[in-house]
């Protein structure tokens, strides 16, 4: 019985939404995430929190039976120079700490109060500015190459311009409002989420292909063709989703119903796939949708013409 | 896809039989160490965040530079500062530089700078005329290395040659001392060349094997730092065996505390294992050709050949004297006569001296490191955190394959097709283990989530296949069903492609961390669409025929 449920909504979505819809809304929401990315450039200098790994800087986590306001003092009494510039509660007794980047013998000083102090279950990374900066430049790289390399593969696949823009602009757009909603959930970036910004390149081109396939290649009338395609396309993307929410549920709130300690890195990435799968989720069934609907809807009427005009 | 394949049982199917044979020998790879733990192979690896233990990024420092500089504007300059008077140059080649300095000097006086060898003449109202055999490229890195007090070494590769200056230093700075010499920087780049960074990296290699760790391997990563992961060491030690040592330098004593250069850390060939000789501990080394001559050239100079207990051997790591003894009578005596690269550095016969003689093998060793070294990244991750971890994502793993399992129910509401969807998954998973473990890479934790990407587009290939395959409800006709198959197979090879594409460059820069989760993506990817996915194509045909009987 549930099958037909989701087909009645998928029915009632394409009656209700027209094509013009389906494409401005999406594109409103790239151009606002654009905006926002782009002021959060010009007054931080960064369209997203960079994480340490980027900044430079040491990140410590030791084991405490002190609140983390309390560990932070300490550490701040006992390094005046080089203070903690913040400090949470890690979970499992352990509070994590964050300084900004320091000189070598600074860094050594630190290390050898951790293992004297709190023994050898000290967790701890240290990135120079410097190799932050590189660090930075290595993964801009990496996402604009991996993006490009996409790009002229699905050209290549479909070999036509408006399809295979379409497929492109989606996970473009995807990669945008995911990076946007990070910086308004406050996500920074690390090494993890900019792992999960090039999987949802991955995800994004799974349903975006299968849509395209499907209105291209098969037969049929449009509106039933895109019905399977998202009945298709939504197992697809909510299997993932569920998948993604228990990881992050895990590795996130693990820390409340045990002594276990918070993964960021797994969470971090799990936070951005989430986000980016929702927005997939809009942009594939609305963005390349409608602009499929809307190639393919004008190529029908030309296609009539000339058969007409035989008759 | 042939009919006659489509026809043939599942038992005996090529495709099955694949998947089967690869999960058979990926589990055994991986079940091995349970069975025999003493065969030490197979089993899986796991990185640092998993395993504790710490690691350390290394940069060596130093700067490459292309310089165009005059040769007799860098004599004048520099030999009027030593000479304290006029020189006027007379005259260059190719070869050759000639000028006339207002004073009387000796020819081993004006070769003390070590710009080349020279011939003295006149001396004539107390002006000499000398001429110096030079080459234009040893002379400008001789001024560097004057003006850094460092070595400046001559390095080629595809871009010309480079002056390798082994210091931390800037473009501004080196700007600033060419000035005096009215040369120019032509290319400036920070860091230094290939060789220089290998034979760090063996250096620091060897340095960690003298203390008992010969399974820490250190490797270059960007071309232009030197990872080093620490399994179960912690990072104070870490930092102590792998980021302190520096430059290793041997002086001559000249007069009380002056003493003047003779070789430095690189012209030590070898270093062999300190030993007691006639009841005196010490540490033989050899020193290469070139070093042999350099301190034969030191020792005549400061006169230790014929007074060894006035001019005692020094040995400093970073500036820091770790062994001082005169040089013995026959070395003395021998070195008179011609190099010698056969060397030993000897203490007493107590126990003390055994320990300095330890302390100073492993000093000569990690002493000979080219540049000194800068630590630009650093990290610890307890054992025991990193237990916590492993479980953790094992029970965030199990939960995730529940959930979607649940989720695939939901949407079929028949357990024929979630059952092999779900077995299928977790094949993949364990073929991108066995590979790990077939290959010894480390699983990390950025590896276990480029796991999650691959079984996360995993099952939406599985349910493209599917919902190709069904068709409203049932298994269609063969020849609609082949059609429909290789449409599904299209979309899902072009997906897989563009996740390749995506990942590649990310696994061919390489930098750091996220090399591990390239790999095991694009691994697992390749595993995925070759041999799970058109096994499950077959099985799901099977079932559904059965089904349908």
């Amino acid at each position: 019985m549930k099958n037909i449920n989701i087909e009645q909504y998928i029915e009632s979505y394409l009656k209700k939404v027209s094509t013009t819809q389906m494409i401005i809304i999406p594109l409103v929401l790239l151009l606002l995430s654009l905006v926002i990315l782009g002021w959060s450039f010009i007054s931080t200098g960064s369209p997203v929190e960079l994480g340490i790994e980027f900044t430079g800087g040491t990140t410590v986590t030791v084991e405490s039976t002190l609140s983390f306001e309390e560990v932070q003092q300490q550490f701040t009494s006992q390094f005046p120079d080089t203070p903690p510039i913040s400090a949470r509660d890690a979970g499992g007794g352990r509070v994590m700490l964050k300084f900004a980047p320091m000189d070598e013998a600074a860094q050594m000083e630190l290390n050898e109060y951790l293992t004297s102090n709190f023994g050898k279950e000290i967790s701890l990374q240290q990135i120079s500015a410097l190799y932050g900066k590189n660090l930075q430049i290595s993964a801009i790289k990496a996402v604009i190459y991996a993006f490009l390399g996409m790009a002229v593969l699905v050209f290549i696949i479909f070999k036509s311009v408006v399809p295979s823009g379409a497929v492109v602009l989606s996970a473009f757009s995807d990669i945008v409002i995911a990076a946007t909603l990070m910086n308004l959930f406050g996500i920074a970036l690390s090494l993890g989420t900019v792992a999960a910004l090039l999987m949802l390149i991955g995800y994004s081109i799974d349903s975006d292909i299968l849509l395209t396939t499907r209105l291209l290649k098969r037969r049929g009338k449009l509106d039933d063709k895109i019905k399977g395609a998202m009945k298709t396309g939504l197992t697809m993307t909510t299997t993932t989703i569920a998948a993604i929410f228990i990881l992050f549920l895990v590795s996130t709130f693990a820390q409340y119903v045990s002594s276990f300690s918070r993964i960021d890195i797994i969470s971090d990435i799990s936070a951005v796939l989430l986000l980016g799968l929702a927005t997939d989720l809009m942009n594939t069934w609305m963005l390349n949708t409608g602009m499929l609907k809307w190639y393919m809807g004008r190529e029908v009427p030309i296609g009539k013409k000339k058969r007409g005009g035989r008759k | 896809m042939r009919d006659e394949e489509v026809e043939r049982g599942l038992a005996s199917n090529p495709r099955i039989l694949l998947m089967s044979g690869a999960i058979i020998i990926s589990l055994i790879l991986l079940l091995l160490p349970a069975i025999f733990p003493d065969l030490g192979f197979g089993g899986l690896k796991y990185g640092l965040d998993l395993d504790g233990g710490s690691w350390l990024q290394l940069r060596p420092e130093g700067a490459m530079a292309q310089i165009d500089a005059d040769v007799g504007d860098i004599i004048t300059h520099e030999y009027s500062s030593f000479l304290n008077t006029t020189v006027t140059v007379t005259g260059t080649t190719d070869t050759s530089v000639s000028f006339e300095v207002g004073t009387l000097v000796t020819a081993k006086q004006v070769e003390s700078l070590g710009y080349g060898q020279a011939a003295v003449s006149g001396g004539r109202s107390g002006v000499s005329a000398i001429t110096l055999q030079v080459d234009k490229n040893h002379v400008i890195s001789r001024y560097l290395e004057n003006s850094y007090k460092t070595e400046v070494v001559l390095s080629e590769d595809r871009d010309g040659l480079w002056h390798e200056i082994r210091k931390q230093t800037s473009a501004e700075e080196l700007e600033d001392i060419l000035d005096d010499v009215g040369g120019s920087v032509i290319l400036y780049r920070d860091g230094v060349s290939q060789a220089t960074l290998i034979k760090t990296k063996e250096i620091l290699e060897d340095k960690l094997n003298l203390f008992g760790l010969s399974d820490v391997k250190p490797t270059i990563v960007e071309r232009e730092f030197i990872l080093i992961d620490l399994a179960g060491i912690d990072i104070e030690t870490a930092m102590n065996l792998a980021a302190t040592p520096g430059k290793f330098e041997i002086r001559i004593q000249t007069e009380g505390n002056e003493s003047i250069h003779a070789v430095y850390g690189e012209d030590i060939q070898t270093v062999g294992i300190h030993e007691a000789n006639n009841g005196v501990w010490g540490v033989p080394f050899t020193l290469t050709q070139q070093g042999a001559v350099l301190l034969r050239e030191a020792a005549i100079e400061t006169n230790a050949v014929n007074a060894p207990l006035n001019h005692e051997v020094i040995m400093y790591l970073d500036n820091e004297v770790i062994f001082s003894a005169p040089l013995n009578d026959r070395l003395a005596n021998n070195l008179k006569i011609m190099p010698v690269q056969d060397m030993s550095a000897s203490f007493g016969g107590d126990i003390e001296s055994k320990e300095s003689a330890k302390q100073l093998e492993s000093h000569l060793r990690a002493g000979a490191l080219p540049v000194n070294v800068e630590v630009i990244g650093s990290g610890q991750v307890p054992a025991s955190l990193g237990a916590q971890f492993k479980e953790l994502t094992a029970i965030a793993g199990l939960l995730a394959i529940i959930m979607v399992s649940f989720m695939i129910y939901l949407r079929y509401r028949r357990k024929e097709i979630m059952l092999p969807m779900i077995i299928t998954s977790i094949s993949e998973v364990v073929m991108i283990l066995g590979f790990a473990s077939a290959v010894k890479w480390q699983l990390d934790l950025p590896a276990i989530a480029g796991i999650i990407a691959v079984i996360g587009t995993g099952i939406d290939h599985l349910v493209i296949i599917t919902d190709e395959v069904l068709y409203e409800g049932k298994l269609p006709p063969t020849k609609v069903y082949l059609a429909r198959i290789s449409r599904a197979f299209g979309i899902i090879f072009a997906a897989a492609a563009t996740t390749i594409v995506a990942m590649i460059w990310l696994f061919w820069m390489g930098f750091g961390a996220l090399k591990g989760f390239a790999l095991t993506t694009i691994i697992g990817v390749l595993i995925g669409v070759l041999i799970a996915r058109p096994a499950y194509a077959r099985i799901i045909k099977e079932v559904l025929k059965e089904e349908q009987e």
